[in-house]
């Protein structure tokens, strides 16, 4: 056997991982302002958005002529769904891939709490959805295309929740699974977000999130500031959560040193 | 009229009850998980003490110094 080792091409940093770290440094670099005050700026921004969207959608907002008041649902089911839901997840995603990337267990954190986050917003969207449904289709739920994807999300997470929480809050094999299941799993939205164009839906298209909105200008604004109000929410929302969740981590590390000095 | 107003309503509600019982839970979780973190820090000060026998800093050094990366803040949400 050969003491000589075989010469073996440079593939570190890769193109890939340069690519994944000036991501990453861009998405500290444009969030590190707001996360510095999150305990006092976010909270204070999220108290005041979603007074807004209360007064905003019961009282600002004109009423709909054909579907009455409880159109006015749309302002809170809308941003649940498009912000609370797809941002969250997207989160989620984001902070696997940088755990993938740098593998910083805090990162799992972030991951962990952005994807419970998404669970509870996309709970609240299946809810407000099948409240605001019934007096409209009749039924509070149908097989739609996209209903029944958005349920799927809902189970995608709710078991990468279980099965990362089984598992230690230092186990990295654990998280390493759990990020890639998470980056998978995202790959629900997408089917989500065009369901209603590649199926014939009871759901209607969208009227938002196109060039040319079909929303007066009156509701458009509302729906904004509610959009604006549910990011706001969502992201104190996870900044509390990782707390929490790195708490965990600190006490299972604790936990770890004081059984290696306790004798047995 | 009545009916619309009602399935608003329970909208409405729903998101409020959903926040709530998040808020509460977690509020719950982090107040237990804080005393957890001081039970112990003191159980390794108290090993820590008895295995070295000089004096050290007073101080337990176990929180992470805030650079700014998520979850490098001394702060807890109960601080704010």
């Amino acid at each position: 056997m050969s003491a000589v080792a075989t010469p073996t091409p440079d593939r570190s940093p890769s193109f890939l991982t340069s690519a994944l770290r000036g991501l990453q440094a861009l998405f500290l670099w444009a969030t590190l302002p707001l996360y510095l005050r999150r305990w006092t700026l976010l909270p204070a921004l999220t108290g005041v958005g979603i007074m807004a969207l209360l007064v905003g959608a019961v009282l600002a907002a004109p009423r709909e002529v054909i579907e009455g008041d409880v159109q006015r649902l749309m302002y809170l089911h809308v941003p649940s769904a498009s912000v609370g839901t797809y941002m969250s997840f997207f989160i989620a995603a984001a902070a696997s891939v940088a755990y993938l990337v740098s593998r910083d267990l805090r990162w799992d954190a972030v991951a962990r709490s952005a994807a419970t986050v998404g669970v509870m917003f996309t709970v609240v969207t299946l809810a407000t959805g099948a409240i605001w449904g019934k007096p409209i289709w009749g039924v509070y739920w149908t097989w739609d295309a996209r209903l029944t994807a958005t349920l799927v999300l809902l189970l995608i997470y709710t078991a990468y929740l279980l099965a990362r929480s089984v598992a230690g809050p230092n186990d990295e094999q654990a998280a390493r699974y759990a990020a890639i299941f998470a980056v998978i799993g995202i790959l629900d939205i997408p089917l989500i977000h065009f369901s209603v164009n590649w199926w014939r839906t009871l759901h209607p298209q969208q009227i938002v999130i196109r060039p040319d909105p079909a929303l007066p200008g009156e509701m458009l604004l509302v729906l904004l500031i509610s959009a604006m109000a549910i990011s706001f929410l969502m992201l104190w929302l996870i900044a509390l959560r990782s707390e929490s969740e790195q708490l965990i981590q600190r006490t299972d590390r604790m936990r770890a040193r004081l059984d290696q000095r306790e004798p047995a | 009229m009545e009916n619309e107003l009602e399935f608003l309503f329970a909208g409405f509600a729903v998101f409020w009850a959903a926040l709530f019982v998040y808020l509460v839970l977690l509020q719950m979780r982090l107040r237990g998980l804080q005393r957890e973190v001081e039970t112990l820090e003191e159980r390794l000060a108290e090993y820590e003490g008895a295995s070295e026998p000089t004096p050290t800093t007073a101080t337990v050094t176990s929180q992470p110094a805030t650079n700014g990366e998520p979850g490098a803040a001394t702060s807890s949400p109960a601080d704010a």
